[in-house]
């Protein structure tokens, strides 16, 4: 066998023979970017006003991106097996740090810093109280959405802070590098490092670990809470990058549309193949997604649908995606057919008297 | 029929005395179609040994008619119950185009208890899938008391009285003992949406007491040890009348101890008629329990031998194809001089499960760890690794004493634990080989500009592959694909990159079969030579004698005594782990 390993054939055969749950993962990004270019092809043609060019188009995705902002951080705590509901809020609470900090006389620039701090001193207190006191992290971001969305409307008053300085409101707003818009230059950078430090730095290698299997990744020696916190506070992060990305886009801070930020962004970690339970996902595929999803909604918007009709929408496309992809890479699946065929056995096992029922032992310490 | 009545037939047959084991009772039980019910009669002595003659008490009129299930009513199968020959014929299967089972045919006698042992992936277990209902075969046919049968389905299996008995208990987690037991037949009142709870547990008890299993009926399973659902699993299939009982590896996973106790229940449903079907990876049992053992290898039958015929060597010869030499036990002690203390444990201390252990490894070392299961031995080694809190105590590797244990801190310090569920705390199943093996030291891998180099990591991988003999198609395919042996392999991979000083090896060949079993042993063997100091948890005293050269005795939570040598007799540690006096 060593002489099989280092031998040259069995090199070249192990990069034909890759995991079949990478080669889906590919396979899902590959379908997601089809759907995105079919989509954009889609309102194009059916939808006067929504191709102005190369530049509108590109235009467009200022409308969406920072859900995408918020989606790269929350894929990151997906990945962990956990969830972080706060983000939705947490931007908004960032937008009105930085605004009020400024109206009190702080440099701007100064104030988006601190915010980002701020922002990410609340992730660790959220990250901490989640594994120091082992309370599920569903229930602990969920009572945190509600803190920080609270916060940031006392903060903010009746009327928020708005008129920022033009250099920041080009450069964190609306500005543009010839037709590609500063947002969309953010986000790439902040993708590229999000996926490049998911793939190849310690802390998401173990990230991943533990998503996969945590007590397996805890037994390997991974710091398993350090580096669950490290997420949150890279999702609490990214969440408050994206309130300052809001605030330069309206030139106001805004308080109101946390909430509507947070839902469409796990829609797009899911939708880009990270799975919900953790584990399997790249960052490539929520990349795609938030595009998927941010043109779609706002294709129909431009189409003169209702923004309830789109969000109604992105719901089918969510759970059609979702229904394709368990089809597509069941967990020890193989193919769509074989994970029916394997589903319509389970099935056939279930019933009372039918031995003992499976999978719900499994939770037996 | 009432339950009444049934109560009154019972008493006439003389079966009301001695509760618990005569009382009768009557229940309802929903026929498969659910359209019917049919009204049997439950005889929790009817298998009692003496009484196998008669054989069983047929049911009630009503109970033969089976709602349309091609059995009922056919002669061969009219006293529901009785005693069957079971017989595969020219079973065949593939998974994926490989073929598992290739024209094998088997039969199942009653009042014997029927083996099968080849290595992993023989078709051991395809086959007791099969028989049991939950495969299909590609061709060939399941015949019961010479009847064949048609599609056979886990539910219409139990219904034949075909129970199988899963190598991993599948209990509900969170049910009772009781619950479990009755899953979907509850006992009601005759008000017929009410469960007797009271009646439940009484009559759950008395079908624990038959099996051995000395627990209070409204105990959660997940409170349960292995052995305890295995038995539980055993009083089910007597729930549910059956008269052939499947064991798929039952004892890997129980101490010598909790095995005897199920061999003696399965002696006790043999002798009372039922054809025990069982498989195991541990010949000395095969052995020792089996009427007759028949031999699978790559998914063929290769020989079938009855009691008296089958020898040890005979049947590994049988197993891998060749003939191997018995392998001896290799003693280091002597050989080597240069040895020092690689790691002293003093006074750890983790109420109540163990206390004041001590002992010290030195290099170039093997010591095993004997106890039973639920005797501390697994949490002394999380302690030690820092799995676990410990209240006091000190643990040093290499002269240096670890303040704040943790897995990392222990790996930085030269120490490992290869822990003893592979599924859940070794690998990461669907991750590929590669990132399995380096799981262990990702603060180690090889990096630029702090990115982790994957071709490097994945030269690392490989070479660590290579010095276990990790039999694989390539490093990027998932971990789950290998074989038990491979995949505990490739842990001993990830270990070895880590560069260990000391080696807690907990249950190091479980799961994995016997040509795998003894290269585990050699690496464990060549590791001690280089110096690495190996602590080794087993259930199988045999496994112990043969790779230690100390062994420690854990009782209840302390080391109660010591064996050196020629001194580590698998009889000796038998005696210690159950308490013996160690004089």
């Amino acid at each position: 066998m060593a002489a099989l390993l280092s031998a040259p054939p069995a090199q070249r055969r192990s990069r034909t023979a890759t995991s079949s749950e990478r080669r889906r993962d590919r396979i899902w990004v590959m379908a997601l970017a089809v759907v995105l270019g079919v989509e954009i092809l889609y309102f194009s043609i059916a939808v006067s006003g929504f191709f102005g060019g190369g530049s509108g188009l590109l235009s467009l995705t200022e409308q969406f991106l920072d859900v995408g902002v918020i989606a790269l951080g929350e894929a990151a705590v997906i990945l962990a097996g956990e969830i972080d509901l706060s983000a939705g809020t947490m931007s908004s609470l960032s937008g009105i740090t930085m605004a009020v900090l400024w109206r009190q006389g702080m440099e701007i620039w100064v104030a988006v810093l601190v915010a980002l701090a701020i922002s990410g001193a609340i992730g660790l207190l959220n990250g901490l109280i989640i594994t120091v006191f082992k309370v599920d992290s569903l229930l602990v971001t969920l009572a945190s959405q509600f803190i920080l969305g609270a916060v940031a409307t006392a903060l903010g008053g009746g009327s928020p802070p708005y008129g920022f300085p033009g250099s920041f409101v080009s450069i964190a707003g609306t500005g543009t590098v010839g037709p590609v818009p500063d947002q969309l230059i953010v986000f790439a950078v902040l993708a590229a490092g999000v996926a490049i430090a998911i793939g190849r730095t310690r802390m998401g290698r173990s990230l991943a670990l533990i998503g996969y299997n945590r007590p397996a990744a805890r037994w390997s020696g991974i710091r398993v809470d350090r580096t669950v916190v490290g997420a949150f506070v890279a999702s609490a992060f990214m969440a408050g990058i994206s309130g300052i990305l809001v605030s330069g886009l309206y030139n106001a801070a805004r308080n109101d549309i946390g909430d509507s930020l947070l839902l469409p962004a796990i829609t797009v970690v899911v939708l880009g193949g990270v799975d919900i339970f953790g584990g399997r996902g790249r960052i490539s595929g929520v990349i795609i997604a938030t595009f998927v999803l941010g043109f779609l909604t706002e294709g129909m918007l431009v189409a003169g649908d209702s923004s309830l009709s789109a969000t109604m929408v992105t719901g089918i496309l969510l759970i059609v995606c979702l229904v394709f992809k368990i089809g597509l890479e069941r967990r020890g699946g193989s193919d769509v057919l074989g994970a029916v065929r394997r589903r319509a056995e389970r099935l056939r096992h279930l019933g009372p008297g039918a031995g003992a029922p499976p999978a719900v032992g499994d939770e037996l310490p | 029929m009432s339950p009444d009545r049934l109560g009154a037939a019972a008493q006439t047959r003389g079966l009301g005395h001695g509760v618990p084991v005569g009382r009768a009772r009557a229940r309802r039980v929903r026929s498969p179609g659910g359209t019917e019910e049919r009204v049997e009669l439950a005889e929790l002595g009817e298998r009692v040994p003496g009484e196998a003659g008669t054989g069983r008490v047929p049911s009630a009129p009503g109970g033969t008619g089976q709602g349309g299930r091609p059995e009922a009513g056919s002669p061969a199968v009219s006293g529901w119950g009785a005693p069957a020959r079971y017989e595969a014929r020219s079973v065949t299967k593939s998974f994926n185009g490989a073929i598992v089972l290739d024209d094998v045919s088997v039969t199942l006698e009653p009042h014997e208890v029927h083996t099968l042992v080849g290595e992993n992936g023989a078709g051991k277990s395809t086959l007791f899938k099969i028989l049991s209902g939950l495969y299909t075969p590609d061709s060939g046919r399941l015949e019961l008391g010479g009847e064949t049968l048609g599609d056979l389905t886990p539910r219409s299996a139990l219904g034949l009285g075909i129970y199988l008995v899963p190598q991993e208990p599948k209990l509900m987690a969170h049910l009772s003992a009781a619950e479990n037991l009755y899953v979907g037949i509850l006992p009601r009142r005759r008000v017929r949406l009410l469960v007797n709870w009271r009646q439940v547990h009484r009559e759950a008890a008395t079908y624990f007491e038959r099996v051995g299993l000395q627990i209070d009926p409204a105990t959660p399973a997940r409170e349960m040890s292995i052995a305890q659902q295995q038995l539980l699993e055993c009083a089910r299939a007597l729930v549910h009348r059956c008269r052939v009982i499947l064991f798929d590896e039952p004892t890997s996973p129980l101490t010598t101890h909790e095995t005897e106790i199920l061999f003696g229940l399965m002696r006790q449903l043999r002798d009372a008629g039922l054809a025990i079907g069982f498989i195991s990876h541990r010949l000395d049992e095969v052995l020792e329990v089996s009427d007759r053992v028949e031999v699978l290898r790559d998914g063929r039958l290769v020989a079938s031998l009855r009691r008296g015929e089958a020898t040890r060597d005979g049947l590994v010869s049988a197993m891998i194809g060749r003939e191997i030499g018995v392998r001896t036990r290799v003693r280091r002690t002597s050989d080597v001089t240069e040895r020092r203390e690689v790691l002293r444990v003093e006074s750890l201390t983790s109420e109540p499960i163990f206390r004041d252990v001590s002992f010290a490894l030195e290099s170039h070392e093997v010591v095993g760890v004997a106890g039973l299961v639920g005797s501390g031995r697994t949490e002394i080694a999380e302690a030690i690794f820092g799995l676990r809190a410990a209240d006091s105590g000190r643990v040093a590797i290499d002269g240096r004493v670890l303040e704040r244990r943790s897995p990392r801190a222990c790996i930085e310090a030269g120490l490992v634990y290869l822990p003893e569920d592979r599924a859940r705390h070794g690998i990461f199943s669907e991750v590929e080989i590669t990132r399995n093996v380096t799981a262990g030291t990702i603060p180690r891998l090889p990096r630029r500009w702090g990115l982790i180099r994957q071709r490097e990591e994945q030269e690392l991988a490989a070479a660590s592959a290579a010095r276990t003999s990790v039999r694989m198609q390539s490093l990027e395919v998932a971990i789950a694909t290998l074989s038990g042996g491979n995949q505990q392999r490739a842990m001993f991979s990830r270990w070895l990159l880590a560069e260990p000083r000391v080696a807690i090896l907990d249950e190091p060949t479980r799961g994995v079969d016997i040509g795998a079993k003894d290269d585990i042993y050699d690496i464990i063997s060549d590791l001690a030579a280089s110096g690495l100091a190996c602590l080794i948890i087993s259930s199988e005293l045999e496994e112990l004698c043969l790779t230690c050269d100390r062994v420690l005795v854990v009782y209840e939570g302390a080391i109660v005594g010591e064996l050196r040598g020629e001194e580590i007799t698998a009889a000796r540690l038998g005696e210690l782990v159950v308490g013996g006096s160690s004089s």
